[in-house]
């Protein structure tokens, strides 16, 4: 049970706390709600571009992360396609320089042209090192665009390319701000071995004044229902062919959520799993077999990617692929593969739990979904569901019609 | 309206708990570590064996590390995975160049079931030809990735120069080491390395004492007989190489030089002027390289340590146009620690973020158990903490002075780039 208080300022930033009485640390985690699918098509990539602008300094304080190491803190944020998450880790008796430094951020930037120039030359170096100068890096951007015709997902957060980047104003990023980063907009959750009434104190010291701004009203981005089969083939100079199937799912607020989690797990979460014992070990088609879940708010994909063997082709491991997935649309896990299913649900669970920065960013998320508290009922989810809601999810999720493959064929000759 | 220009006052840290783990001696040179003080259910075992990549022919340390849960007469490889997932163990391997390691991570309740299969396997291991020819093919296929990535071969490079006083610890693999693989082979290093190589045990979890007599018990045919000896004069080679990578984007860079472990008088402080030059976000790298110029998405710094020595490493990836302008910018940097004093509010600053860090080092029964194996390797105890304490309170800019100009010489450096 995680244990934790909620109360909001007038201008309608959400604080949580959750105390902590083991530990001398205390974390700020600020949760933006603004993400890769809040951009516009045409200036792709900004919110993450604008994630390394809030470390450029703010209105009152030309540096973001001085005064932070100066009370023996460290930081860092995350952009995904749906959030933006910045969260500050220090010495709990100095938990105010945190505070003081999230609020003036929140406040206003400094916003100087330097900072934008070169912010801009990091996120091209990151775009290269991540996505382009890896083997395999740019899948995401290929997979995206196809799995997704219409909904924002269809881009990643680092951005279609490199020019949307290039191409980002001051006037972009000052916009942006000022839709994006208000009060009403971010969560902020506080945990450590402090007090409620001091916590409440100091956030209204440096929060309270942040003018509300305007509520940001996200229009309604659906994703229209998959009704064909798509695949890609691309050709790269990569040592081995690479597979990625990807079918679309229920965002992470439907009931069924978990159930598509748990049956992910079943397919390809360890070497117990279908696919692994089936296409690796038995079948030797595959030197590497995985299942997973994007864990997207809105509509998102259970992937199913891995390597072929030498000597195989798409085809021979496709019809193998499908064979497995028709067993597991058709007879019901047995309770044993359930129990071990859930037995690693539970335990990896327990570790992430361990950490407050783990608690404090898993509050904030459960409490952007509608209800903090929400934290708390997933292991009485997921105890809850049986082979049979499996089944009915495989059946829902695993459909031709559904699925989007992109293929990535080995060639020396490709770039 | 409050004053938002000023900053919050700050409480200095002056004292750190420090909680060590409890010790079992097994024998006279292998002992057990036991955290007990878990406030949750999670539990944690790591087997440290003599079984690192400077031991045996090129590759077999891998070899064998990677196929120690491949099956035993009795039981496959599928079977045994299947006994420790259903036990909610997460199991991982590792290895270093003097030492390998198997840990798994469960929930308390599971421990002895899930040790008892680990051991198993461990001590059983058949090497199934069937096994062995598809770990080789895997392995093969993942190092081809590899070695598609500037980051890969830089380090692998570096390696080969750090080490080049001694063949044991300056070779690394290659493709054709896996054609050749006998089964004989992993047997013997097995049997030397793993069946009788145990060097340690470190357990993290609320658990009775009859589990740890268990594990105490299971383990008594594996302990280490041989004191086992590691290079403690390991000198690199000087000067700069370059492996060319047609099509890359970017520049691995790894630039660095043999120095010192926690034993060395000099180690504490030097912590510090690592920390300074590239080991924080606001080091004098970082903000030269990328904060200031755009080459990088990082640059860091960092002392990794063996048994009986240590190194020094500095590491980055930067745009393939930028690589000798960043190579002249360390090289400037590594002068101006040796030429000018840190001024007194940088100074402030890393004593003031370290002693934060170490106070976060110390949260918690797994960091806390980490951080004292951390000094257990060296023969220290968590006394040693209390003196990094001290020495970050009460180093002067005269010392990182001396330190650098002993230490960050150009010369003395082994320089690698590959893109």
């Amino acid at each position: 049970m995680i244990k934790y208080e909620r109360f909001q300022l007038p201008n309608g930033l959400r604080v949580l706390f959750h105390k902590d009485e083991t530990t001398p640390m205390a974390v700020v985690n600020t949760l933006y709600d603004v993400g890769a699918r809040d951009e516009n098509e045409n200036k792709t990539g900004f919110a993450h571009l604008f994630e390394h602008l809030m470390f450029g300094g703010s209105i009152n304080i030309p540096e973001y992360d001085a005064p932070l190491q100066l009370a023996g803190g460290e930081n860092n944020a995350f952009t995904s396609n749906d959030i933006t998450n910045y969260y500050d880790v220090l010495p709990a008796k100095n938990i105010e320089t945190a505070l003081w430094l999230e609020s003036d951020r929140m406040l206003a930037l400094a916003s100087t042209p330097q900072s934008l120039e070169v912010q801009r030359s990091v996120v091209i170096e990151e775009f290269k090192q991540r996505y382009l100068n890896q083997p395999y890096g740019d899948v995401w951007l290929e997979l995206r665009p196809l799995a997704y015709q219409t909904h924002p997902y269809k881009w990643a957060t680092i951005g279609k390319s490199i020019d949307h980047i290039e191409e980002a104003t001051m006037q972009d990023v000052k916009a942006f701000f000022k839709k994006h980063y208000t009060p009403s907009n971010a969560i902020l959750c506080i945990a450590g071995n402090l007090d409620l009434n001091n916590v409440r104190a100091l956030v209204e010291k440096w929060y309270g004044s942040i003018p509300a701004g305007n509520k940001y009203q996200r229009p309604i981005q659906i994703e229209a229902h998959q009704t064909e089969y798509r695949e890609k083939l691309i050709e790269r100079n990569v040592p081995s062919s690479a597979f990625y199937y990807a079918f679309k799912m229920m965002g992470r607020n439907h009931p069924d959520y978990f159930v598509a989690d748990s049956l992910s797990d079943a397919l390809g979460r360890d070497k117990s799993s279908r696919l692994y014992v089936s296409l690796k070990k038995n079948k030797q088609l595959v030197s590497e077999i995985n299942a997973y879940i994007t864990g997207s708010i809105d509509t998102g994909l259970l992937i199913i990617s891995g390597k072929l063997n030498e000597q195989v082709s798409f085809q021979e491991f496709d019809t193998a692929l499908w064979e497995e997935i028709n067993k597991i649309k058709t007879v019901e896990l047995e309770s044993k593969e359930l129990d071990r299913i859930m037995i690693k649900i539970r335990t990896s669970r327990e570790f992430q739990e361990q950490g407050l920065l783990n608690r404090a960013m898993n509050l904030s998320m459960y409490e952007l979904l509608g209800d903090a508290n929400r934290i708390n009922d997933e292991n009485r989810i997921y105890s809850k569901i049986t082979t049979t809601d499996i089944l009915k999810c495989a059946n829902e999720i695993l459909q031709k019609t559904n699925c989007s493959v992109l293929k990535v064929k080995a060639d020396k000759n490709a770039r | 309206m409050q004053d938002r220009i000023i900053a919050p006052t700050l409480i200095a840290i002056d004292h750190i708990d420090f909680t060590a783990p409890k010790t079992h001696r097994l024998s006279n040179s292998v002992n057990l570590y036991h955290m007990n003080s878990v406030p949750n259910e999670t539990s944690r075992f790591d087997l440290y064996f003599d079984a690192g990549k400077c031991k045996g022919a090129i590759g077999i340390a891998g070899f064998v590390n990677g196929l120690l849960f491949s099956g035993t007469e009795v039981k496959s490889s599928i079977e045994i995975s299947n006994e420790i997932n259903a036990l909610g163990g997460f199991l991982e391997t590792g290895i270093s160049v003097e030492n390998a390691v198997v840990s798994i991570y469960c929930l308390r309740e599971n421990l002895v079931s899930i040790f008892k299969v680990v051991i198993d396997a461990i001590q059983n291991a058949s090497f199934d030809e069937k096994e062995v020819k598809e770990f080789l093919s895997d392995r093969k296929q993942n190092m081809m990735v590899s070695m598609e990535k500037v980051g890969y071969l830089a380090q692998r490079e570096f390696q080969q120069k750090l080490f080049a006083s001694n063949e044991s610890y300056s070779k690394t693999v290659n493709l054709s080491d896996f054609e050749s693989v006998s089964q004989t082979a992993l047997k013997e290093f097995h049997a030397q390395h793993y069946l009788k190589g145990l060097l340690k045990i470190a357990v993290v979890g609320n658990l009775p004492d009859k589990d740890i007599g268990f594990i105490k018990e299971k383990t008594r045919s594996l302990l280490t007989e041989k004191s086992h000896c590691f290079d403690g004069n390991l000198e690199n080679k000087n000067g700069s190489s370059h492996i060319n990578k047609e099509g890359a984007l970017q520049c691995a860079l790894r630039i660095g030089r043999i120095l010192f472990n926690k034993k060395h008088e000099d180690y504490l402080d030097f912590l510090i002027l690592n920390t300074i030059l590239g080991d924080y976000f606001g080091s004098r790298l970082m903000t030269n390289i990328r904060e200031e110029k755009g080459y990088t998405y990082g640059v860091g710094t960092m002392i990794a340590e063996l048994h009986q020595t240590g190194y020094f490493l500095i590491a980055t990836e930067v745009g393939k146009k930028v690589k000798d302008d960043t190579i002249n910018e360390i090289k400037y940097e590594l002068n101006r620690l040796q030429n000018e004093k840190v001024k007194q509010d940088e100074l402030q600053l890393v004593k003031n973020y370290m002693l934060g860090q170490l106070l976060k080092s110390a949260d918690g029964p797994y960091s806390m158990t980490d951080l004292f194996l951390s000094a257990e390797m060296h023969g220290k105890d968590l006394e040693f903490y209390n003196e990094a304490l001290v020495s970050i309170q009460k180093i002067t800019a005269e010392r990182i002075q001396e330190l650098a100009l002993k230490y960050l010489n150009w010369d003395d450096m082994t320089i690698v780039s590959a893109g």
